[in-house]
This record gives structure tokens, C-alpha cells and sequence, in this order.
């Protein structure tokens, strides 16, 4: 189902990080339920400065800063939701989210399963991931693969600033417990948002760009580089389908079946390592439904299977960018 | 004196259904297996009783798996038993273990295999009920083992730092699975481990009265706006980690506590104080046994769950759970 925005739409340009700091604006004043909390994200206004102004504007009982501690996090942030408040807890570098794993993973996932009476989890860890800054080993990972493997957790990775936005409402409205992706290296992309209050609903693959020779299914911030790899294939009169899961679990695969089915040729992109990834359960799902629509094999661009390098050539060799999603569309389409 | 409040009829029946509740376990898993294996709490009995009965109804409670009279004086028996039978009638249809079980309506709080993960969540549902504006305070219990764990000084820390409305008691049993508690931690108490600026208070967790009174000036201060304490009840498990596992226990020892056992001198005390009569005990005692067998005949022929049961994964997206997302 596509949620591209009407012609009609008021909009203004806005800045990831302007629309998620009005996405958490506007639910901590929707609803005294919500709670914001996190390393560094009241007083200092979070470390890439998402959170700025909302302790100021909502008080140390809404918003306020932690102890070092992820475990605390994670697991107050259960506990939390469980009594019935909303908690948006801050785990800053995605790489941490192991550190609160068993409350993320063992907790937060299971105790809709575990309750007879329909309570569940409504909490939102947001955390940032992204390459190319020379942050090296341990502030960059894309973690999607870790937690899409759990059942009960949602795992979403918004790309535009008009789906963070949207996205990170949803998630704070749904009533399961989700862990919120963000691209530190794409804060500052800007794009159109609404004026008008929206949210998005989680769990909706999103047709980025329609297409009929090549399917693209990129998340995160590889939508920017398949748009662009797009544009230069049109140029070589290569038209890409880009199909942007924005909820990578529970995964929405309709709009990618019926995109493979249009375009017979699958192209997956992610930044985490290829092995064991997204794109690789995408490719199986494509196998087990729309496996006679495909005229090549399925390609999968992401990273080697190492650590992010520090070194700046190391770093460039590992990261995938639109240069490695052209080839694999050209590659698949010359097969 | 705390002992002159106290509805001590009320008090032994909740010290005796526990106790005549963890013996009935004990039999049938003897007799004939029991699905969840037992983890007795035979022996320190009086430290979840105690904790429990200074409560208001709807403070929440955060039992460990062995704090098994927590569990019994919130929850109906029967659906206890069918819990550790995995039964239809068990609090989540047989999803969960009975160890683990949460309950909105019962005001437990649900908890994990992992020893001590409950203890930032318990924090959390204190924070959560600061959020909401209420006066409810959380109660957690957890054992020595849990104690030794990074959770306990980031939850405490946690709890301290923002002044929630937490009382921790760790019930030291001495035992942490197969091993004896010296060996474990170089302090001779448990509430030394803490620091964090909490205040701590060790209890005699063989005397419910003592526990009775520890927790209420606790919940109190808890209620009052002025944080968390930390509880650390001195008591004894009878039986060892699970079942399953025998442990060399030093008989001087196990007799020594049994001379102090929490049934026996409460009983003792109550009846030197002509507070209670040995007719009114046996007859307590026979109408808990009643109920007793009658939960475990029911768990017994009660019906395995539906396979339906087990897609209960998400509460707001319907999903095939071999696909994803249904559409």
C-alpha cells in the first residue's frame, strides 16, 4: 500500500531531526502517559540534539536524563509499559542495544505472550546506527538482523523525514514494543513533512518509486542510495521499483511480491552485513511465493561479513553504497 | 507493637496455605511429575507472606519464581495450578510457566527465566506509576543469586536516583542454585552489597511478624514520596534449587533452621498468647487442604489449550507467523 503524499498536502521542508523532535513534541503533549528518557537526552537535548527543548518545555518527569546504564533502560522501560505509561527510551549507539538485550529480547518481546489478560509492551527504543563517520567497531552497526529473528518485537526503520516523523508517532501509539532505527549519518537529509497532525502505521511496506525493470527493496538510509542508483539507471533506461519495508518486523511482503511479480528482477540493500541479513529473508520469501516471476537470481547488496573497519579506505571499501546497487541491477538484468 | 494491628487469624492462613500449598507440590511431583518442575519455597515461607499482608490491594507485587506465597494470596489457587500443569485454565492458557506469570488484574508483575530481570522492570512499573499519578508501590522480591547480578545495582541505583516508590526484598535463602552463599560473596549480609544511598534493613525472614513490620514502615516511606529500601530477609529453603537437583546439605544446619521453621513459631507464638486455639488451626488447616486438593484435581483433568493458543505474539498487527504480516 503506498502513502505517498497528496498534491493537496500542505507541507514544509523539514530536517530528520527537526520531525522526529516534533514527532516526540507532540506525543509527550498528547498524552501524559508518554515518557522520555535516556543518556544525555534532556538537559544536553540528546547527543545529535533530537530531544533538544523538551525537558525544558516538559518538566524532569517526562523527560529527564539516566545513569549509564542500558540495562535500566531496557528493562524500566518494560516495567514502565507494563503499569500502563508509554515509554521513548534513548539507547544512544544501536551497537548498546545488546547491553539491554535480555530485557529487549527475554521481556519486552514475550509478556504479551506470558499475560493471560491482554496486557502488552507499549514501549519505543529508539537508537541510532549508520557507517561512513569513523566512528569505527562500535557506534554504527545496523542491528536489524539481531531482533528480527525475536517474535513480539517490532523492528522499524524509517528513511524520509516525513516517515520518521510519522513512524515514530505510530510507534508510540502501538501498543507492542518496537525498537526505532535511526541513521545518525542522516539526520540533517531534508524532505517535505505535513503541516497537518498524521501518523504512520507500522507494519506497511511503502512503494518509494514505481518502476518496471528492477526491484529494489533497500531500508533505512540505503533508500537514498537506491534512489540514486535509480536515477542513473534511468539514464541508461533502467526503470527501478524501490520498495521501502519501513517495518522490517513483522514484514509487510506483499507490495515486494507484487513488485517482484511486475519486474521479475530482485535487488535487496541494506548496510549490515550481507550474510544472515534482511535482504537474504526478503530473497527467501520472494523464492517460497513469486520464485517462476524471477527471470535472474536474487542479488544482495550490503557489507562483508567483518566489523566496520576504522580506517577511512577500509571504512568506504566496507560501506555499500549506489554504486553497488547499480551493479546489481545491471548484473541481475544481464544474467 | 506491629503484632497487636495484625489480623493473626489472616496472617496464618496465608502462612498455611503456603506452606500446606508447597508440600501438596512437593507430593504430587513425587508422586507422579508435575510439567513445571518445582523450585520450592518450603522454609522461607514467612518472607513473601510477611511482605505481602501490610499492602494495599493494588501495589504491585514482583515475585521471583520461588516466592510462591506472593503468587497464592493474589491469585486464585486453581488457576495457579493449572499454571504449573500448562492447562487451559492456567493464567495464559499454558503460553507461559506458572513461575513467570503476569497479571494486570492481579497486580503481579511477569518476569523472565533469567534470575534478577525483573528487577530494572519492577523500577520501571514504579516509574510508570509516578507517570500515572497514583500511590501504588511495587514490591520485588528476588533471591541471593539475583543480588549478585549487574541488575541489582543498576536497578537499585535507578530507583534511588529518581526516588521511586520501590521496596526490594531479597529473600537469602543462603543457597544460590547448588551453591552455598560464602562462597559466592565476601560480605556477611546482603543489604552491605547495596550502598547507593538506600536504605537498608536486615529482617529475621523466619519471623512473618518481623517481615510484616519491615515492610509496611517500608511501603510507607515508599508511599510517602520518600524512595525505595532495601529489605534483606534472612530465611533458609528446606529444598533444594529444583527438584531435580539434590544438594549436599549440612544436617546441623538444615536442623538448626528447622528449629526456627516460620509455621512452627508463629503457631507457637500465637498460641502462648492465647491468640489463636488448636481447634482454630485445625480447621483452618482442613478447609485449606480442601481447597488445595480440590485446584490440583481440577489442573489434573483440566484440558490441554487449543493450538490457537500459541499466536498471541502481537496485540495491534495480525500476522501470519510464517510470513509476516497477513494481508
Amino acid at each position: 500500500m503506498s502513502q505517498q503524499l497528496d498534491a493537496e498536502t500542505e507541507t514544509t521542508t523539514q530536517t530528520i531531526r527537526e520531525s522526529l523532535n516534533q514527532a516526540l513534541h507532540e506525543e509527550l503533549e498528547r498524552d501524559e502517559r508518554v515518557l522520555l528518557y535516556g543518556e544525555d537526552v534532556a538537559e544536553y537535548g540528546g547527543l545529535y540534539k533530537i530531544s533538544e527543548g523538551l525537558y525544558e518545555e516538559f518538566g524532569e518527569e517526562r523527560v529527564f536524563d539516566t545513569p549509564l546504564a542500558e540495562t535500566s533502560l531496557g528493562g524500566t522501560a518494560v516495567g514502565a509499559a507494563l503499569a500502563g505509561a508509554r515509554p521513548v527510551v534513548e539507547i544512544m549507539y544501536a551497537d548498546f542495544l545488546p547491553i539491554a538485550g535480555d530485557h529487549l529480547i527475554n521481556y519486552a518481546a514475550k509478556m504479551y505472550f506470558n499475560y493471560g489478560d491482554e496486557t502488552s509492551v507499549p514501549m519505543v527504543v529508539r537508537s541510532m546506527y549508520g557507517t561512513g563517520d569513523g566512528h569505527g567497531l562500535h557506534h554504527g552497526q545496523s542491528p536489524e538482523a539481531w531482533f528480527m529473528n525475536v517474535p513480539g518485537l517490532k523492528v522499524v526503520m524509517p528513511s524520509t523525514p516525513r516517515e520518521y516523523k510519522g513512524l515514530l508517532k505510530g510507534a508510540i501509539r502501538d501498543d507492542d514494543p518496537v525498537i526505532f532505527l535511526e541513521n545518525k549519518m542522516r539526520y540533517g537529509e531534508s524532505g517535505p513533512v505535513p503541516d497537518e497532525e498524521y501518523t504512520i502505521s507500522l507494519c506497511e511496506s511503502d512503494v518509494k518509486r514505481e518502476g518496471t525493470d528492477a526491484t529494489i527493496v533497500a531500508i533505512g538510509g540505503m533508500v537514498y542510495e537506491a534512489l540514486e542508483a535509480a536515477e542513473r539507471l534511468s539514464e541508461q533506461g533502467i526503470e527501478c521499483e524501490i520498495v521501502d519495508p519501513r517495518t522490517i518486523s513483522p514484514l509487510d511482503t506483499g507490495p515486494i511480491l507484487e513488485s517482484v511479480e511486475k519486474t521479475n528482477i530482485l535487488v535487496t540493500a541494506q548496510e549490515a552485513p550481507t550474510f544472515g541479513g534482511f535482504g537474504s529473508e526478503v530473497a527467501a520469501q520472494v523464492i517460497d511465493d513469486a520464485f517462476f516471476y524471477l527471470d535472474a537470481p536474487v542479488k544482495r547488496v550490503g557489507a562483508p561479513f567483518t566489523p566496520i573497519p576504522f580506517a577511512e579506505n577500509l571504512e568506504e571499501a566496507y560501506q555499500p553504497t549506489a554504486d553497488d546497487i547499480e551493479s546489481a541491477v545491471i548484473d541481475a538484468i544481464e544474467t | 507493637m506491629v503484632h497487636e494491628t495484625i489480623n493473626h487469624t489472616e496472617l496464618l492462613e496465608d502462612l498455611l496455605l503456603t506452606r500446606r500449598f508447597e508440600e501438596k507440590v512437593l507430593e504430587v511431583y513425587q508422586d507422579r511429575g508435575i510439567r513445571e518442575l518445582p523450585h520450592s519455597s518450603l522454609g522461607q515461607e514467612a518472607v513473601g507472606v510477611g511482605a505481602c499482608y501490610p499492602l494495599e490491594d493494588d501495589d504491585l507485587l514482583a515475585p521471583s519464581l520461588r516466592t510462591r506465597a506472593a503468587m497464592l494470596l493474589r491469585t486464585p489457587v486453581e488457576e495457579i495450578v493449572a499454571g504449573m500443569y500448562g492447562t487451559e485454565s492456567g493464567p495464559s492458557s499454558g503460553r507461559t510457566t506458572e513461575h513467570h506469570m503476569g497479571s494486570s488484574e492481579y497486580g503481579i508483575l511477569g518476569t523472565t527465566g533469567m534470575i534478577g530481570s525483573h528487577l530494572n522492570p519492577a523500577v520501571g512499573a514504579a516509574l510508570g506509576n509516578r507517570t500515572l499519578d497514583n500511590d501504588r508501590v511495587t514490591v520485588v522480591f528476588f533471591g541471593d543469586g539475583a543480588s549478585q547480578r549487574g541488575e541489582f545495582h543498576s536497578a537499585l541505583n535507578f530507583a534511588t536516583v529518581q526516588e521511586l516508590p520501590v521496596v526490594f526484598v531479597i529473600e537469602n535463602n543462603q543457597w544460590t542454585e547448588a551453591m552455598s552463599i560464602d562462597k559466592l560473596v565476601d560480605v556477611d549480609d546482603l543489604a552491605d552489597l547495596a550502598g547507593h544511598g538506600l536504605p537498608t534493613e536486615i529482617v529475621d525472614g523466619q519471623d512473618v511478624e518481623a517481615m510484616v513490620e519491615a515492610t509496611a514502615e517500608a511501603a510507607d516511606r515508599a508511599r510517602s514520596g520518600d524512595g525505595p529500601t532495601l529489605l534483606e530477609a534472612k530465611t533458609y529453603r528446606y529444598r533444594p534449587h529444583a527438584e531435580t537437583m539434590p544438594e549436599h546439605r549440612d544436617e546441623a544446619t538444615l536442623e538448626a533452621w528447622k528449629d526456627r521453621d516460620p509455621v512452627e513459631m508463629y503457631i507457637d507464638r500465637l498460641l502462648e498468647r492465647d491468640q489463636i486455639t488448636e481447634a482454630e488451626i485445625e480447621s483452618i488447616d482442613e478447609q485449606l487442604q480442601t481447597t488445595i486438593d480440590d485446584a490440583f484435581d481440577m489442573a489434573e483433568s483440566d484440558e490441554l489449550p487449543d493450538e490457537e493458543t500459541l499466536y498471541h505474539v502481537y496485540k495491534d498487527t495480525e500476522i501470519d507467523h510464517w510470513k509476516g504480516v497477513a494481508k
